[in-house]
């Protein structure tokens, strides 16, 4: 942790040097993204077929495999994690839902999670635009949730979350590895 | 019968960026001095085989914040309450092409609109009140767009947001204003977005290739 928090402070100081000389910002390594509920809504909506209204958009950064073991080696069993790298996952609803038993209201959260062999907790958070999850605080929770992981056959090099539609809501499916799972949001 | 809600999410997913794709020209894809070619949506994303889903893409995402790296001063416990604003654009690469340039030479031809980035349209969000330019900005959420040209380029503000590419309708432009271009030297590989401190709040620069512009951004005390 002190160990993380020096090369973060080291990152930052390189960042102030690299402003003063007007050095621009490379392509991170683990590339962001972003993921909307409707799935592609923007190219749904300039094409008028967006035939629901926008309920959600997850924004994340991809770190790869490469060659790693995932869970349980570079991402520890039972620590919290950012779900994705960089700055923490952002979740923004457009409506108010229900994760977990727990109402959310409209607005930005953070994401986390804390893996483990059977189950993750996953974690909304009011702590919006930090970095890592370094200076998480249980304290400003909106809620918890287990959620058991499924095995996928095939290992995927590159992080993901996208949404998926149910009957009465929709699933964020979180994947990485070999590892899969489903975060139900009703509505 | 039940299909895999992955096959039917790829199945969704070419049905509607296809369209789109031919609609929005690709910054990373279209060869310079020719007509629009076809674009298959596989040259969007990196490969990846086993991946049912998206893999990343060909022209990534990336935000920039104001205060310069906020996310990290906050974590620090250096800043916690001056955020002012953030921008997230997606980041073509000039791969060898000449990109700002008169109609049929540039990639991005002087005089058309261009989404300042790739994908979706780039979003930019105040969090509070500022000034830009000379005009009043109410906090709240953008797209931003300009019009180059070699001397100078139009910025836009407009409040359609949530679109792909860029599907102007110019009825919601919110803000207009026109800023000389300087040369970036050496020439920038990657479209960068970026703030900088400026005196009474931040620049936005956006450079690409030898072209560097500056947005003033003012923030109301």
């Amino acid at each position: 942790m002190k160990r993380l928090l020096l090369i973060v402070l080291l990152m930052s100081t390189c960042i102030v040097n690299g402003m003063a000389q007007m050095k621009l910002p490379a392509v991170d390594k683990s590339p962001m993204d972003m993921s909307y509920y409707p799935n592609n809504y923007p190219l749904l909506r300039i094409q008028d077929k967006a035939s629901e209204p926008l309920l959600a958009r997850v924004i994340y950064s991809r770190p790869q495999k490469n060659g790693r073991g995932i869970f349980g080696d570079l991402i520890e069993y039972g620590k919290l994690w950012r779900l994705g790298a960089n700055e923490a996952t952002e979740i923004e609803f457009y409506q108010p839902v229900t994760i977990g038993g727990v109402k959310v209201k409209k607005g930005r959260y953070t994401l986390y999670a804390i893996p483990d062999t059977g189950k993750w907790t996953i974690i909304i958070n009011k702590e919006n635009d930090i970095w890592g999850s370094f200076k998480y605080d249980s304290k400003k929770d909106v809620l918890r949730v287990d959620v058991p992981v499924e095995k996928q056959p095939d290992n995927l090099d590159v992080f993901t979350m996208v949404f998926d539609k149910l009957s009465n809501g929709i699933n964020l499916v979180i994947a990485w590895d070999d590892v899969k799972l489903n975060l139900p949001i009703a509505l | 019968m039940q299909t895999n809600p992955f096959y039917k999410f790829i199945y969704l997913f070419f049905l509607l960026a296809m369209p789109a794709v031919f609609i929005s020209c690709n910054d990373a894809e279209k060869p310079t001095g020719q007509k629009k070619t076809e674009i298959s949506i596989d040259t969007l994303h990196k490969k990846e085989s086993v991946n049912p889903y998206i893999t990343y893409d060909q022209s990534p995402m990336d935000m920039s914040y104001y205060p310069p790296d906020y996310p990290i001063l906050k974590m620090n416990g250096s800043d916690t309450s001056s955020l002012v604003a953030r921008v997230i654009y997606s980041r073509p690469q000039k791969k060898g092409r000449l990109i700002f340039g008169p109609p049929g030479k540039g990639l991005r031809e002087y005089g058309k609109e261009w989404r300042l980035g790739a994908n979706e349209a780039t979003e930019i969000e105040f969090f509070k009140d500022v000034m830009v330019g000379k005009s009043n900005i109410s906090r709240g959420r953008y797209i931003i767009y300009c019009i180059p040209y070699a001397d100078k380029w139009t910025i836009v503000l407009n409040n359609n947001l949530f679109t792909w590419g860029l599907h102007l309708d110019t009825s919601r432009d919110v803000f207009k204003t026109d800023i000389s271009t300087t040369i970036q030297n050496p020439p920038l590989e990657d479209f960068t977005m970026v703030f900088v401190p400026a005196n009474n709040g931040t620049n936005l620069i956006m450079a690409w290739d030898d072209v560097r512009v500056s947005l003033p951004i003012k923030v109301k005390p």
